[in-house]
């Protein structure tokens, strides 16, 4: 197995499932997970449409912003982020819709208060998919790089590696990486327009599948360099809270101050044993087709395998799945036949978190990997839901018992629209 | 760490083997006469020209990606191209509003209306550069970036570590924005204020840089990217933007003889071409070939880097919200 320079220090997500990460793992393990429903926030006007919809009281534009916000707070809590590291992070969001929302909800609050009076053109004001990058930037203070990657389904995995490709050249020290998607208008509609809605139920990988269905998430998910930190006398790490971001040319006497605080911070880190690292990220771009990923499984058991490559990581090491598993049959079908294609007979369980929140779109990726980080924290995997018949194109159950959490190496796969393929690994230790 | 430079020792060099630049005449690498009321013109003569086939299920967007990029890669010989790894970069501030428009229009119609299915499809963020893959048989990374007006200087800083990292040979680094129907629309789209950009109407482009190794001919340097926090307070004035300009000239270029060329990003307010003059630095201000779009760097690049031989580079932008871009760069 590789030796990973990159650790995830910290995340945070907001899903159906809770308004933490934390939340949505435990309500994920103990089976309390609703079924994508008819929507009722304010802004979207098509009521026959199922998704994964998270209440909130106040309005759609205001719930976005309070989605974001709550990701990143949990998030900063758990990586024990002081102020002057968040100012030297670097931001990478994936997004796809962006700030879409104010177009929708401004206009539809227009019609509402104007009723019986024909609907006027829908303008677009939103200020493109970096608006939110720079809007989180400006109000958490960081003044790192931001960057945002807008790619459907893949963003924020993509920014995943992307971030991960960054702190393996040194180029940045810690990235903040956001998923964020609201419930919008266009892709309920457009995702309808296209038939890969399926009007009952989310159910990846089963015979009975018929399409995807939407959720609305926000996730942070704080990747850092682990070979950066402050060393002891006994040329220990130190692994803990504030002792990641020495500036490059600090003095001696800084470090000392350093040191002898961090003594203090190591004692803390004891408490928590558990690590996870980040290895193998490994994206890709097909040009075959804009909609399939191929459903012979060629394309996707090539992006995996080389993403076990690259990590040093055989098969035979991975522990479990986090599957892209989207419900429709040509994601499940070169998605499953993929991951046959590279574990024969020996596939480890397989989960989509789908059947569970929905399908985030641009937020998957960070989504995913920050509620599956926490069910991990709980010790245990959670079942693939939406699961009841097994798809002989396929041959293969997703796990459906929650599973002992064991230490090694998790993978994760995401396919999406446009050819986009992203792959990678976490390791806990 | 509040700045990002090329690399740790705050200087690089990437070849730049081939540029092009297309602005809102849609005549390639033309300095032509436009009006922005008579904008958006129509792209498919264009298409024709450079493709040499109609893309009839694509909007103004992905024509205008896919017509830009092929225009710079047919500046090199396709030998050159060969067995080479080429990553795409394609940065776009607000994206495919063209395809999304229409679309949405559909879903709020009153009474209801038919979105199109293939209007969706075209408007998902990533289609364009999905297109521009096909029709130039490129594989493997293909990233769309998305960072307001800094997003072609982004994806060319992205792009550079790709090569950096030895996971691609070649990056094919472009920026496209295109006219937003309503003028009004487009200038809050971009958050453009009477005390925060200069004054020029609103244009649209699709230019593109093809950077990294060759053994074939190259038409100048990539030498630096800076990305950088700023407080506003700290911003445009000349003398800073000068003294800024001389200390990245004397550590990039030395004593080499070059004429020193200043290119403002629109967010500059008050460039004064006699105080540069003055100075020894020559200020080209190509808004007026392009207009105001959010990447409207890739144009003044592309273009400084074809028609300014034996030069010396700087381009220089802001954020709306007080973050700097620069780019420098040589021209053979």
């Amino acid at each position: 197995m590789t030796q990973s320079h990159i650790d995830i220090r910290g995340w945070g997500a907001v899903t159906t499932l809770g308004w933490s990460a934390r939340e949505s793992a435990k309500n994920l393990l103990t089976g309390k997970v609703l079924a994508g429903d008819f929507c009722t926030s304010s802004h979207l006007i098509n009521r026959e449409l199922k998704a994964y919809e998270i209440s909130y009281a106040g309005n759609p534009l205001e719930k976005a912003w309070a989605m974001i916000d709550s990701a990143l707070t949990e998030a900063f809590s758990q990586a024990k982020l002081t102020a002057a590291e968040i100012a030297e992070s670097c931001l990478l969001v994936g997004t796809t819709g962006g700030l879409f929302i104010r177009n929708e909800y401004e206009f539809t609050e227009i019609v509402r208060q104007n009723p019986g009076k024909e609907s006027p053109p829908i303008a677009c004001r939103n200020r493109g998919p970096g608006e939110v990058a720079d809007a989180i930037a400006g109000k958490y203070g960081i003044n790192g790089m931001i960057m945002t990657f807008s790619m459907a389904c893949v963003s924020s995995s993509h920014a995943l590696v992307v971030a991960s490709q960054l702190l393996e050249q040194e180029k940045i020290r810690r990235a903040i990486v956001v998923g964020f998607e609201p419930l919008l208008n266009l892709t309920l509609q457009g995702f309808a327009s296209l038939l890969l809605y399926d009007d009952e139920q989310c159910r990846p990988f089963c015979a009975n599948r018929s399409g995807m269905q939407i959720g609305e998430a926000s996730a942070a998910v704080i990747l850092e360099r682990n070979d950066l930190f402050v060393k002891d006398e006994n040329n220990t790490e130190l692994d803990s809270k504030g002792y990641r971001g020495v500036e490059e040319g600090a003095t001696q006497a800084y470090m000392t101050i350093r040191r002898g605080a961090a003594d203090v911070a190591n004692k803390d880190s004891r408490m928590k044993t558990t690590r996870y690292r980040f290895a193998g990220g490994y994206l890709f771009n097909d040009n075959n087709s804009l909609t399939s990923a191929g459903v012979d499984g060629e394309l996707a058991g090539n992006v995996i395998g080389h993403t076990l490559t690259a990590a040093e990581i055989s098969p035979a090491e991975i522990v479990a799945i986090k599957a892209h598993g989207t419900g429709t049959r040509d994601n499940d079908l070169s998605e499953g036949r993929g991951l046959t294609r590279v574990f024969g007979d020996n596939l480890p369980p397989v989960v989509s978190l789908k059947g569970a929140i929905g399908h985030t779109l641009g937020a998957a990726g960070a989504v995913e990997t920050a509620l599956w980080l926490s069910c991990l924290e709980e010790g245990m995997l959670p079942k693939s839901f939406g699961f009841t018949q097994i798809d002989p194109d396929l041959g293969f159950a997703p796990s459906q018992v929650n599973i002992p959490a064991k230490d090694g190496a998790y993978l994760f796969t995401f396919f999406g629209f446009g050819g986009t393929c992203t792959s990678y690994i976490v390791i806990k230790e | 760490m509040n700045r990002v430079m090329t690399n740790k020792n705050n200087i690089s060099s990437i070849p730049v083997v081939a540029a092009s630049y297309l602005g809102p005449s849609l005549m390639p690498n033309l300095d032509a006469a436009w009006d922005e009321s008579k904008l958006p013109l129509s792209p498919d003569d264009l298409v024709l020209k450079i493709m040499g086939q109609p893309l009839r299920r694509a909007g103004r967007f992905i024509k205008l990606v896919c017509c830009g990029a092929l225009a710079c890669l047919k500046n090199v010989p396709a030998e050159d191209l060969k067995d080479k790894k080429i990553g795409i970069f394609l940065a776009t501030g607000l994206g495919n509003v063209d395809e999304i428009l229409p679309f949405i229009t559909q879903v709020f119609k009153h009474e209801g209306g038919f979105p199109s299915p293939n209007q969706f499809a075209n408007s998902v963020s990533n289609a364009a550069a999905f297109f521009l893959a096909k029709v130039s048989e490129i594989k493997g990374v293909v990233l769309t970036v998305s960072q307001e007006e800094l997003s072609f200087e982004s994806s060319l800083w992205l792009a550079q570590s790709y090569l950096e990292s030895g996971e691609i040979d070649l990056a094919l680094v472009g920026g496209c924005d295109v006219f937003t129907p309503t003028v009004a629309d487009y200038r809050e789209r971009m958050d453009l204020k009477p005390d925060n950009h200069r004054f020029m109407p609103m244009g649209e482009g699709s230019s593109w840089l093809l950077i990294g190794k060759t053994s074939g001919k190259k038409i100048g340097n990539i030498l630096a990217i800076r990305l950088d926090h700023n407080k506003k307070t700290e911003r445009s004035s000349n003398e800073n933007i000068l003294s800024e300009n001389e200390m990245i000239a004397n550590t990039l270029i030395g004593m080499h003889s070059k004429q020193k060329i200043l290119l403002p990003g629109f967010r500059l307010t008050d460039t004064d071409h006699l105080f540069f003059t003055g100075k020894g630095w020559k200020v080209e201000d190509y808004l007026p070939h392009c207009g105001i779009h959010p990447t409207a760097t890739a144009y003044g690049l592309a273009r400084a880097l074809l028609c300014c031989p034996s030069a010396f580079l700087v381009h220089c932008n802001y954020y709306a919200t007080g973050r700097r871009a620069l780019v420098a760069a040589v021209t053979e």
